[in-house]
């Protein structure tokens, strides 16, 4: 039993229940859509946006660091190398998750989501929408390693004794993480459950 | 659900039209698709820019980093190192690196590479940034593209000419490379206008030879007749003419440095390696502008009987004070056969013709007989001291005008003979001994002693109370010797004079008219009434006379001839202590006191006393004559007054002793008696010292 079977529509904002047809929430004045019929296209387009954002995050240099002795370039994955080989296990962890394990699986979670609601799958329905939130939760701290490189690059221009200065792989990391958070809010997490009716029936 | 048979129509199979493909399709597929172009682009933008990737050999790669080494062309960075490896068998290490696309193209063969390490010279430090960024490779190539390499073998030193640098390169070639380092300067008239490659041995091994680079436009200067010199260091030279001192710029002392310069117009212009010679010195170099290697030269030979010391190789040769050679060859031969043989010392002159006033054409021949001609004409070589301080000698040909007569054999021995003559040699060590001798002879310490002691003198004079007080102490003294010459008494004393010699002349023609002999008692009363008189005023004399003496005592004591001197010195002296009040106020008081010590001088002189004791002193004179003139007829008088008393007494003895008359007689003769004792002894007096009358002595 679904609140579309019961002729109903649910706002996604504020969760007020309406007839079937009407529009506008009247609580919130959100627009109300039964189901979206394109949210996996859309899933899919910002999902494929965010990984080719991902590749030059991972190739080109995150930070340029120019101090007076020398001028050296890190990427992502150097960086947390560097920092395990100077001993520095926790950072190099956090690091490697926020920047690493976190994109990553969130590629991987919105593909199996996108892939089993394609195939109306009906399996691990409750697993499935516990991945999605954990997605959506966890999304915005993919954000970090921006952060940090924003907070740096402000905090350290000392001219020519120091300097870091943003890569292009800093960009390319935000602009991956704000395409993989687009997708995940594209995803319209009731055709989960969709899914399983269509099996059903 | 409801079963289509019962009731009402057949449910409409209605099917909404199918959406068209870009109406079912989402927008948000413009995303991933941009994203991707972006991508896409950059990737092959990344691929298109990787730039090629050439190898370059070193025998040391101190320094280079895969990854962090640039490679600079003019200080740009055109590339970077990306791997170093070692060649098969260790024999060279290849450093792999990445050059713009751009500047690839003119990587051809004449492409040089080598390592900027950080360079501490005393031109300066050079390549010091790379102390911070590490070493670099820079590279240099011309801008015309050829065929285009990708294997280079790199230089073990930077190399300093740029390719496309405007400039001449010429090569100089030095006897000695001590002076000349890589790096060290060319100078033109003091500045700096190249520079100087590696030296190098040449292929035979007698010469350092050195590519020198002179930058445009300083290269024009350069022409055939350009001569190149050392500059090094310092040189002090004792020429003759004189001490010569040359610094060059501080770098060119510690590193070396060449210097040229073109004197003479009408050099040709030089083409790109061009080579020059290396003089030792500038007089060298500009000396051979004149001195054409080719240019033949005449040899004459003179010969010296004395010490040629002080006479080198290279000693010039002057003729009326005109350099026209050298002095190529100093030896001693033998003279003469067996007993008459003699050591001369034989000088080689090298006399260039052209100098000699000749034409650059005239022949040796020519200038021979020419110069034979001026030996019969008395020409004669001598020695001269060119430098009196350095002792160098030169050899002069001068003409004498009585020499001996003498011919230059032109045929016979290994060079024709010019004679000499007398040598002016002048020694200046002698000269500058006995200088120094009178120098030391001087009393230098004695007069320097002498001038402290009276320093000190004046000093302790000038600080001295007493000579502070003086001009008070004297003004108080020429006060009181003023005030004593002006009292009344002292003028008074030669009118009371004159008044005893008035009456003393009074009673001598008195007595000279008297006549005494013809009446006894009256000449005897007269007699002792002149004697009396004369007894008194002879006491009165010595008063007076006492007095005299007393004012002549106080007028010695006053010294003044002495107080004068004294005042003259004083008024010397004067300049000593004049700041203080005395002084100041001294001489205005010394003045008066003076003039008014003049003034009664001048009136002494003048119209007073001295005249008045003058005439005193004559009348006492005559007056002492008159008394002489009657003295002397005393003791005529006295005989014959002894004369009558012995008859006298005769006479009153024959009237019987005892008797009053005759005591009275007697008693009046005695009376007279010691009267004309008293007339003896006041006339013997006079008689022995007639001035006592006027001195009082």
């Amino acid at each position: 039993m679904t609140a579309r079977n019961a002729g109903l529509v649910a706002c996604q904002q504020c969760g007020q229940v309406h007839p079937l047809h009407t529009r506008i929430c009247k609580r919130c004045e959100g627009r109300l859509v039964s189901r979206d019929t394109q949210s996996l296209q859309k899933v899919w387009a910002w999902l494929i946006a965010g990984m080719i954002a991902y590749i030059p995050a991972n190739i080109y240099p995150m930070l340029l660091t120019s101090t007076l002795v020398e001028r050296s370039e890190s990427t992502i994955i150097g960086g947390v190398v560097e920092l395990f080989d100077h001993g520095s296990y926790g950072i190099a962890f956090i690091v490697f998750a926020a920047s690493v394990m976190i994109p990553v699986g969130k590629f991987v979670a919105i593909m199996y989501l996108a892939i089993s609601v394609q195939r109306h799958s009906g399996e691990n329905q409750h697993e499935r929408h516990v991945a999605y939130e954990v997605v959506e939760f966890i999304g915005r701290w993919s954000m970090i390693d921006v952060f940090v490189v924003a907070i740096l690059s402000a905090l350290v221009q000392l001219d020519t004794i120091a300097t870091v200065n943003p890569g292009i792989a800093a960009v390319s990391f935000a602009l991956s993480v704000i395409f993989t958070m687009l997708s995940a809010q594209a995803f319209d997490s009731r055709l989960i459950w969709d899914a399983d009716r269509t099996n059903q029936q | 659900m409801s079963d289509p048979n019962t009731n009402g129509p057949a449910p409409l199979d209605i099917r909404p039209v199918k959406k068209k493909i870009w109406q079912r399709v989402s927008l948000v597929w413009l995303v991933p698709i941009f994203a991707l172009a972006i991508s896409l682009w950059a990737a092959w933008q990344n691929y298109r820019d990787r730039g090629t990737l050439i190898t370059i050999s070193f025998e040391n790669a101190a320094g280079i980093t895969a990854g962090e080494t640039s490679i600079r062309y003019r200080d740009v960075i055109i590339g970077e190192v990306e791997d170093v490896e070692f060649s098969d068998g260790l024999t060279d290490v290849l450093v792999h690196a990445r050059i713009d696309q751009t500047v690839a193209p003119f990587l051809d063969d004449d492409a040089q590479f080598w390592v900027v390490r950080p360079d501490v010279s005393v031109r300066g430090i050079s390549g010091l940034d790379t102390i911070l960024s590490g070493v670099y490779i820079e590279g240099n190539w011309d801008t015309e593209a050829d065929v285009a390499q990708t294997q280079f073998i790199g230089l073990e030193q930077p190399i300093r000419t740029r390719a496309n640098q405007r400039g001449t390169t010429v090569t100089l070639r030095a006897d000695d490379g001590g002076s000349i380092s890589a790096g060290a300067p060319v100078l033109h008239k003091g500045i700096e206008v190249g520079y100087l490659e590696q030296p190098q041995l040449s292929l035979n091994g007698s010469q350092v030879v050195v590519t020198a680079f002179i930058e445009s436009p300083y290269d024009r200067r350069i022409t055939s007749s350009t001569r190149f010199w050392d500059t090094s260091g310092f040189s002090v030279s004792f020429g003759t003419g004189g001490v010569s001192l040359n610094v060059s710029s501080l770098a060119s002392i510690i590193e070396g440095g060449v210097e040229f310069d073109t004197v003479v117009s009408g050099g040709q212009p030089i083409q790109d390696g061009a080579t020059f010679n290396i003089y030792d010195n500038e007089e060298a170099a500009r000396d051979s502008l004149f001195t054409d290697p080719n240019a033949e030269v005449l040899r004459v030979a003179v010969l010296f009987e004395q010490s040629v010391s002080g006479l080198a190789v290279g000693s010039e040769v002057r003729f009326q004070g005109i350099r026209i050679g050298e002095v190529s060859d100093l030896n001693a031969i033998v003279v003469g056969q067996g007993s008459n043989a003699d050591v001369r010392l034989q000088a080689v002159l090298s006399v260039e013709p052209s100098r000699l006033g000749m034409g650059s054409d005239a022949t040796v021949e020519e200038a021979f007989s020419l110069l034979s001609d001026f030996v019969t004409r008395g020409l004669r070589a001598r020695m001269v001291t060119g430098n009196i301080l350095a002792g160098t000698l030169f050899v002069e040909l001068v003409e004498v005008e009585d020499a001996l007569p003498a011919i230059m054999n032109l045929t016979s021995g290994d060079y024709p003979v010019i004679p000499t003559t007398d040598s002016e040699i002048s020694d200046v060590a002698a000269t500058a001994e006995g200088l120094l001798s009178r120098i030391n002879a001087l009393p230098v310490e004695e007069l320097m002693d002498g001038a402290i002691d009276l320093m000190d003198s004046i000093e302790r004079l000038a600080n001295d109370d007493s000579t502070r007080n003086a001009p008070a102490a004297l003004v108080s003294l020429l006060d009181e010797s003023r005030a004593l010459i002006a009292s009344e008494d002292l003028q008074a004393i030669p009118n009371d004079l004159r008044t005893v010699i008035n009456d003393i002349n009074g009673l001598v023609a008195e007595a000279s008219e008297t006549g005494i002999i013809t009446n006894l008692d009256a000449a005897i009363a007269t007699a002792a009434q002149a004697a009396t008189n004369i007894e008194q005023a002879t006491q009165n004399l010595p008063q007076i006379t006492a007095d005299i003496q007393a004012l002549t005592t106080r007028a010695n004591q006053l010294e003044l001839e002495a107080l004068v001197a004294s005042a003259t010195e004083t008024l010397n002296a004067i300049d000593a202590f004049i700041g203080t009040d005395d002084a100041i106020a001294f001489p205005a008081e010394a003045n008066a006191a003076l003039i008014s010590l003049r003034s009664f001088l001048d009136e002494v002189r003048e119209g007073g006393a001295i005249e008045n004791v003058n005439d005193a002193l004559a009348s006492a004179s005559q007056a002492a004559s008159a008394v002489e003139d009657a003295v002397s007829t005393l003791p005529a008088l006295s005989a014959r007054a002894n004369d009558l008393v012995t008859q006298i007494t005769t006479v009153v003895n024959s009237y019987g002793e005892r008797s009053r008359f005759s005591a009275e007689t007697l008693a009046t003769l005695r009376d007279i008696q010691e009267a004309s004792d008293a007339i003896s002894s006041l006339a013997r007096t006079i008689e022995r010292n007639p001035n006592s009358l006027l001195i009082g002595r």
